[in-house]
């Protein structure tokens, strides 16, 4: 989210230039992606959906520039509608699960124009176009307060109902951006007769805001975040509003966004004539207990109770002592990333300053040490062919097309490639080592002896570890040299492996020569290949000269699903 | 035109027909499409052709050009098959004692910065433990925090097997549940190990990369956020010397509470700020926590007995700014000038 700074100063008297409040901001609250005099674009988490608001950043950065707040806080008795005996608009919910909350504000006597400067500088200091000044007062109200709100046409709505329900088969609608949709399990606006839209995703053409519109019905809503998720995936939407939908909101907060803009609509001339607040708006108390020893050990330092309190407080969470090392914790209504004891201290640390922690060694019990076998054999192996003069490589855990197009292998297929590189995960080393030769040969070299040991896939799924190694050394009979080099390591660093000349499994035939083929076996069972490359393979990859490899498993199979 | 077009097809289809060594068949492909090859010249003449001529001209040439090309490329099949069948007069002796020649062999750039990772941590009674690159969404997202149909599975771009069952890991943060459960406290265990993710490959970044990782778990109370910055400290001073040091900042992942962003001061210009850290004197390497309470959960261990932590980072960023590599495909795609440049890093 983009921050804009003119605006922040609105809300929070703080005195730091852009630099200084960016790195302060990313050293004690979170990341910073851009910067300008202007705005401060927030590397958003998904943790912080608080700091999608920006009264919400208003209070972080209150907190940690030790500077107040301008704006009051909540006095129900000011909303607008307080007091008042306003017709409602009807709304029907059919499952509050998915709609615990919904307000609608009906605003008439308006005239769409083109907004005021301050508010269009506001917008684009957040990243959002100006439209009109209708549609910009939602666009406002969602940036300072979180609240996403849809204003729909009063006109466009029959009966002026507004239901919220699930849609049916075969149930269609056209979005703003013009496109038809085929709707499916997503929770819809409707009137008494058609759909207005996908709740907290996008409005429906037939009643978006018109050069003559006059009257609106504001929408304020909570909904279910995972419908919204749902929905936003399903028809690749993902908006402003989808994504603080998301994040959750807070009912408090709705009622200060509705408030907000009604007042904006009343500076416009709007009247307010009618609306509904539809749901069980008491805020659920989240209580939590904070231990002062399992503060201080969790952090590794000795902070007092006085310490601990008052970081808290300075993040409106309000403290109080339950007994000696016990302090319960209320969070503040808009941090609903707050659940846990642990998210508590992790509030305490960041407030008392990360670079205060002091590093200190491990110390306690040294666990005992896990067979580590099977890693010692694989580097050993590696050091040992290395020392054979071969160069280790390294390649993907994929097919290349090409690959593919010559071995037609049964290999375990990627559901989601990102493209037919990575459509399938290699079921032997060596191929991708003779792309290596390859591309090698093309650079000049003429004499090429790598390595690799790394893991093949196999359809089960299962994956188990291999050594491949290719030889090219200029002569037409390069298998005989690597039988050499095998031998110069297998005493030491493969025990058990033999070569067995002949026995080549029929699958094999159009990929080998014929005649330079020696089965790997170890103790007697069959392991893998030794074999000169057919040159037809290797045509396919504009090799002319001779390639042997070797192609082994190693270590045990690793399957443990 | 029309003559001379077609003794040249006549000429060379002959002498194709003929020619029974790739070496010919290479040199007849020079004669007519190289620099000053018969074809190749051709149109030069053709600006002589009345209109009328070069419309009758042009499909022809073109007949021409695509015949002889075909002729040569199921020539040169031919010819391979043939000496294919030669294959089988081939002979190979297992015995044959044939000396190897002399090279100088290397081990890849990872390798050995995994081996100098390695070691420092078995040094502070590190065991590895590496889990699979094929992994259930258990294993790799549920019990890791990050429930199904949680936006912060949004974080990971992830490639899948069979959606709902196996994907392609994202971290090596698959060996901690796979490591807890078997529920030997306490642990200090680490993994060197590929990960993948739904990426498109460019100078910056890899669909298939490397990530360490270290977790240790302890009784409660035991394991510290001061233990932690004391591990970043060890391994940056380790790898990239004495001068080099940690900086927390905080930054979400489901699986740790209090999870942090651990800088490193830029050791190329001492924290003054310089091409390689973009100017702010430190750069970003790693994330790091303790381990969450859900963590311990579903692996079966009771998370008021335990506490632990995490550190992870991507060794190949590491190795990229180490020694100013500035392309990460360099890693992979078998480019032995590379490999065999980085002799004594």
């Amino acid at each position: 989210m983009k921050i804009s700074l003119g605006w922040l100063k609105e809300l929070v008297d703080y005195q730091l230039s852009s630099d200084e409040l960016a790195n302060q901001l990313s050293l004690t609250s979170i990341g910073v992606k851009q910067q300008t005099e202007d705005y401060l674009e927030l590397d958003l988490t998904y943790n912080r959906g608080d700091l999608l608001s920006l009264r919400g950043v208003a209070y972080e950065v209150s907190a940690i520039t030790n500077t107040p707040l301008k704006f009051l806080s909540d006095i129900p008795e000011d909303y607008t509608w307080a007091g008042k005996n306003l017709p409602q608009v009807k709304v029907e919910i059919e499952d509050e699960k998915l709609c615990p909350v919904y307000c609608v504000a009906k605003i008439e006597n308006l005239k769409v124009e083109h907004s005021d400067d301050t508010w269009v500088k506001k917008l684009n200091d957040s990243g959002i176009r100006s439209i009109n000044n209708i549609a910009d007062v939602t666009n406002l109200v969602m940036l300072e307060y979180g609240q996403p709100m849809h204003a729909f046409s009063a006109k466009a709505i029959k009966n002026e109902t507004i239901r919220v329900r699930v849609s049916k088969k075969g149930e269609e609608l056209k979005t703003l951006d013009n496109k038809v949709r085929k709707l499916e399990d997503d929770l819809l606006i409707t009137d008494s007769e058609s759909i207005l839209g996908m709740a907290g995703v996008m409005g429906g053409k037939d009643s978006e805001i018109s050069e003559d519109t006059t009257t609106i019905l504001l929408e304020a809503a909570i909904f279910d975040p995972l419908s919204i998720r749902q929905t936003s995936k399903r028809h690749g939407l993902y908006s402003e509003a989808s994504k603080r939908f998301q994040h959750g909101l807070t009912k408090l907060r709705l009622l200060q966004a509705l408030d907000g803009a009604i007042k904006h609509y009343q500076s416009l001339g709007g009247q307010l004539t009618a609306i509904t607040l539809k749901g069980d708006f008491g805020q659920e108390k989240r209580s939590i207990d904070l231990s002062i020893q399992k503060t201080n050990s969790l952090l590794g330092v000795l902070l007092d109770e006085e310490t601990i309190t008052k970081a808290l407080q300075k993040l409106n969470f309000t403290v109080s002592k339950k007994d000696s090392d016990t302090l319960e914790v209320i969070p503040p209504y808009f941090r609903m990333d707050i659940n846990i004891e642990e998210d508590v201290i992790e509030e305490v640390a960041r407030i008392y300053g990360y670079q205060k922690i002091e590093g200190q060694p491990l110390d306690g019990e040294k666990p005992e040490k896990l067979d580590q076998s099977l890693q010692k054999f694989i580097y050993n192996l590696k050091l040992a062919l290395k020392d054979a003069g071969l160069t280790e490589v390294q390649t993907y855990s994929f097919f290349s097309t090409k690959v593919l197009q010559a071995l037609k292998p049964d290999a375990v297929k990627i559901a989601n490639p990102i493209s037919s590189e990575t459509e399938y995960l290699r079921t032997f080393i060596w191929p991708n080592l003779i792309e290596v030769v390859a591309k090698n040969i093309r650079a000049g070299f003429k004499d090429i002896a790598i390595f690799e040991i790394g893991k093949v896939y196999s359809p089960g799924p299962t994956e188990s570890y291999r050594l491949s190694i290719a030889l090219m050394n200029n002569t037409d009979n390069p298998i005989e040299e690597l039988v050499s080099v095998i031998a110069s390591i297998a005493k030491q660093s493969l025990k058990g492996l033999e070569l067995k000349e002949g026995g080549m499994m029929k699958e094999l035939e159009t990929l080998f020569h014929s005649k330079r083929y020696a089965s790997v076996e170890d103790n007697g069972k069959p392991v893998g290949d030794l074999a000169e490359v057919h040159p037809r393979f290797l045509n396919e990859f504009g090799i002319d000269k001779r390639v042997a490899i070797l192609e082994t498993r190693i270590g045990p199979l690793l399957i443990n699903f | 035109m029309e003559e001379k077009i077609s003794e040249i097809k006549k000429e060379y289809l002959d002498n194709i027909k003929n020619a029974d060594s790739l070496k010919e068949l290479d040199s007849l492909f020079l004669a007519l499409f190289g620099k000053n090859g018969v074809v190749t010249l051709l149109p030069k003449d053709f600006k002589n052709l009345s209109s009328d001529e070069k419309k009758t001209v042009g499909p022809l040439f073109n007949k021409l050009k695509t015949e002889l090309e075909n002729a040569i490329e199921k020539k040169r099949t031919e010819v391979r098959e043939t000496s294919y069948q030669q294959l089988a007069d081939e002979s190979f002796n297992i015995d044959n004692k044939v000396e190897t020649k002399k090279r100088e062999g290397h081990l890849h750039l990872a390798t050995k910065f995994k081996e100098e990772i390695i070691q420092l941590f078995e040094k502070l009674g590190f065991s590895q433990f590496d889990a699979p690159h094929i992994e259930s969404e258990k294993y790799n997202f549920e019990d890791l925090n990050i429930p199904k149909d949680h936006p912060s599975r949004d974080m990971w771009d992830t490639l899948y097997i069979e959606p709902g069952k196996f994907l392609l890991r994202t971290h090596t943060s698959n060996f901690w549940p796979r490591l807890m459960e078997k529920k030997k406290t306490p642990l200090r265990a680490m993994s060197f190990d590929r990960c993948f993710r739904y990426e498109a490959v460019d100078a910056r970044h890899s669909h298939t990369f490397n990530q360490f990782e270290i977790a240790v778990v302890g009784k409660a109370g035991e394991i510290t956020m001061a233990n932690l910055k004391y591990l970043s400290d060890y391994l940056l001073k380790g790898l990239l010397g004495k001068e080099a040091k940690s900086r927390f900042r905080p930054k979400y992942y489901p699986f740790v509470e209090p999870g942090v962003g651990i800088d490193c001061l830029c050791v190329f210009c001492h924290g003054k700020g310089c091409r390689i850290c973009s100017n702010t004197g430190w750069f970003e390497i790693a994330g790091a926590g303790m381990i969450h309470p859900n963590v311990f959960k579903a692996a079966g261990l009771d998370p008021k007995e335990h506490s632990g932590l995490a550190w992870g980072f991507g060794p190949d960023r590491m190795l990229m700014i180490k020694y100013q590599i500035e392309d990460i495909r360099l890693f992979l795609e078998g480019d032995l000038k590379f490999l065999q440049g980085f002799n004594k890093p």
